[in-house]
């Protein structure tokens, strides 16, 4: 038992377990950090420098991985360049009562390996939106009370951004701002003119200039590759592989063992405490109990959500801290009904080089101020502008040397923009266990249910007539708007499975993330959001861990936990 | 693991652990690249189709591609090992039902081919390249869901052409590292017109 004890465990080694283990371990707490999947060590990414013809297949989705990979490939991502860090869903099955695509990366960073990097705040507008719609419960905390831990991980993963003083959207602690291209240029300045609506560089995760930190000498700037989803050898973006995992090895504090999967909490009745954890060995099967003063569970919203529910006692039945019966309900995401794209005419003497690994965004304005739409909240659009690649040759009728000679000239500009619209949190979206139901490890498998409800559908006209709106007010031609089935996950920002609030009996998690009933567990993935706002939600989930560890090690010191 | 892929590990490591700046990437990333060394294009005569196993099929859709893209003064499909690509597209990618439409249609192509007079592979260049042209123009101008033969056989061509070394190399504007983004700059800083994505 001595060996098996710490002062704290972190589950999941991902974008929040990853801040947990740095945060805590900083402060001198001895770590266990524990991963379901194998280990991955920074900068060892098995196919970051390879050159597109190094990849098989064109890296094209091969039928193995759409065989062995149902679900992830929905998505698109997992090709041969990447798909190593996209789960097998054959040996990662869960039940979908309504399609819920459950996108995944069992290794040591996660999914902060994986993520497309967009960096926003919440602001007071998300914030408050709960408390003054009356809708599910409020938020409790404010945009103040987090705003300095937004700077925090700001300055230390190095978000790149345009300062824009909009109120939907509060700027940060921002490196240089990636460029607009040329044609994107213009379409902001039309946007500005004829719509009054704003077009920005999208804020992201890449460093665009060095660090104004020495904490992580491993990283260096951004090169311009646009390869990051392979992991970036150069550290050139931030996932907790290249930044906060390295940190908190520093300190000589953290243990870090992959291929555990935890599966329960240990609660001692007796003392109202957690004490520990469960798990298993994913490669033998074998089970272990570790014991630390404090946990925290970072393993996903879902896969918080699932620990939790299958951590029954005489004090929990119905899943740990569930005294709100408010665990694994509320899912969110963001819904993305579709792409729309137009093609530009002119611009053909000017061009970009390098490949930016960032687009152009269009912040929130409906709701926001006078706008008022016969729906709640809004969304925002990501998109970029482009030259054509080589595809446009498959609608030329040339071959031979007529061919080739269409390869000397430069392609045509085309614009796509996709837009993300925020979900509100509804109890019927659901995951709950099926007992039943095992895995290969003998688990039961988690049940999801979760769709997009009349709030979400009324909004949906809007995202799609506003971005034909806005591509046309700019003069742009042959303007698409293309209608794709969206599945609940398919923006892979799954949520709100145990919502922090004030009151125990609506909520699980209180403001700190702690559970309510359980004061030394804290849940700082995705499952604390009471509402999901339209930003891309990861900075959040690092400031909000950032402040929760705080949180934890002063009360430990207090001696409160 | 190799010794060879160790060392070269530690070497990476390193590298990634000195960069303070653009200045040093490049340098480091030839270390880094040295392990992806990659074999020259398997040359057509020497490969064994594991799909288009067909009587004649490998060979017409080796003259296919070329027609498509021919050596002129820079490489062609066949130079860029585009047949063989193909082949193993078809293979490891395709689903059934459009590998069952691609071997049908080359058939299919094959039999109008030689409804001219003469079996495809046994025709001039010049009328080879001119059946090629006719078909495609044929299938551009109908019904493209699902898609016809030779539209396939177009993707596949340009697709094995532009992720290979050469037809990268030599067309597009693809450099592994290219250390920064600039977002408006006049075409001639364009070396080559093709971007890769």
């Amino acid at each position: 038992m001595e060996q098996n004890s710490f002062d704290a465990i972190v589950v999941g080694s991902g974008m929040s377990g990853g801040w947990a283990a740095k945060e805590l371990t900083e402060k001198g707490l001895k770590t266990l950090v524990l991963e379901r999947g194998r280990m991955v060590r920074h900068p060892d990414y098995p196919t970051a420098t390879k050159d597109p013809w190094d990849l098989p297949y064109g890296n094209r989705i091969t039928q193995e991985i759409r065989h062995r990979k149902p679900v992830q490939t929905r998505t698109g991502y997992p090709t041969p360049a990447n798909e190593h860090w996209f789960v097998d869903d054959l040996d990662n099955p869960y039940v979908e009562e309504q399609p819920f695509d459950w996108l995944r990366g069992y290794h040591v960073g996660g999914r902060s390996l994986m993520w497309a990097r967009q960096s926003y705040r919440f602001g007071p507008l998300d914030f408050e939106a709960n408390a003054k719609e009356g809708v599910a419960i409020p938020w409790p905390v404010t945009y103040d009370e987090i705003a300095p831990w937004y700077d925090k991980v700001e300055v230390f993963a190095g978000i790149s951004g345009s300062v824009e003083n909009l109120y939907q959207l509060p700027d940060g602690k921002f490196l240089p701002p990636h460029d607009l291209n040329c044609v994107e240029v213009d379409f902001k300045k039309r946007l500005d003119e004829k719509l009054n609506r704003k077009l920005i560089i999208g804020r992201c995760a890449n460093l665009t200039a060095p660090l104004t930190h020495n904490e992580s000498p491993q990283r260096g700037t951004c090169q311009a590759r646009n390869m990051c989803i392979r992991g970036c050898p150069f550290g050139g973006y931030f996932s907790s592989v290249s930044s906060t995992l390295p940190s908190a090895e520093r300190t000589g504090n953290m243990t870090l063992l992959p291929n555990q999967i935890v599966y329960e909490l240990i609660y001692d009745n007796d003392k109202g405490k957690a004490t520990g954890v469960r798990v298993l060995d994913a490669e033998t099967g074998k089970q272990t109990d570790y014991f630390a003063k404090i946990v925290f569970l970072c393993a996903s919203a879902l896969g918080s959500a699932y620990i939790m529910l299958n951590s029954t006692s005489s004090r929990f039945p119905n899943g740990f801290g569930n005294d709100s019966g408010e665990l694994g309900c509320n899912i969110m995401d963001h819904n993305k009904p579709g792409n729309s794209n137009a093609s530009v005419e002119g611009y053909l003497d000017v061009a970009y080089t390098g490949r930016r690994p960032n687009g152009f965004y269009i912040p929130r304005y409906r709701n926001v101020g006078k706008d008022k739409r016969d729906y709640l909240r809004g969304f925002g659009y990501q998109g970029r502008a482009a030259r054509a690649g080589y595809a446009r040759f498959n609608d030329s009728a040339a071959i031979g040397e007529d061919l080739k000679k269409e390869f000397q000239e430069p392609g045509p500009w085309n614009v796509s923009m996709t837009a993300f619209g925020e979900i509100l949190p509804n109890h019927e979206n659901q995951a709950r266990l099926d007992r039943d139901k095992k895995d290969k490890h003998g688990l039961p498998l988690l049940v999801v249910n979760a769709v997009v409800r009349e709030n979400e559908r009324k909004m949906e006209k809007d995202m799609r007539n506003d971005a034909a709106e806005m591509l046309e007010a700019a003069g742009f031609k042959n303007v698409t708007l293309r209608s794709d089935s969206y599945n609940v996950g398919n923006s892979i920002h799954e949520s709100g499975t145990a919502r922090m609030g004030k009151d125990p009996k609506k909520s699980v998690l209180n403001k700190f993330n702690q559970v309510h009933a359980c004061k030394n567990v804290f849940v700082t993935d995705g499952s604390f959001m009471p509402s999901f706002g339209c930003q891309n939600p990861s900075l959040t989930y690092m400031a909000f861990t950032a402040r929760a560890a705080a949180h934890a090690v002063d009360e430990l010191k207090k001696g409160n936990l | 693991m190799s010794d060879e892929l160790m060392q070269r590990r530690e070497l990476l490591r390193h590298a990634a652990w000195m960069l303070g700046g653009a200045v040093s990437a490049p340098a480091a990333f030839a270390i880094l690249q040295g392990c992806s060394a990659k074999e020259a294009a398997v040359s057509a005569s020497a490969y064994k189709p594991v799909f288009l196993t067909g009587a004649s099929h490998m060979d017409m859709i080796t003259e296919i591609a070329e027609i498509i893209i021919p050596k002129t003064k820079t490489s062609g499909a066949k130079d860029a090992g585009v047949p063989a690509f193909i082949d193993s597209v078809l293979a490891a990618v395709y689903p059934q039902d459009a590998q069952e439409r691609f071997t049908a249609g080359l058939t299919e192509f094959g039999a109008a081919a030689a409804a001219t007079g003469s079996a495809f592979l046994e025709q001039e260049p010049a009328q080879r390249a001119a059946f090629v042209k006719k078909s495609l123009e044929h299938a551009l101008e109908g019904e493209r869901n699902p898609k016809p033969f030779i539209l396939m056989a177009r993707e596949l061509t340009l697709l094995g052409f532009f992720t290979s070394e050469v037809g990268i190399t030599e067309n597009m504007e693809y450099v592994a590292v290219p250390t920064v983004f600039h977002g408006c700059v006049p075409l001639s800083e364009m070396k080559k017109h093709v971007y890769w994505e």
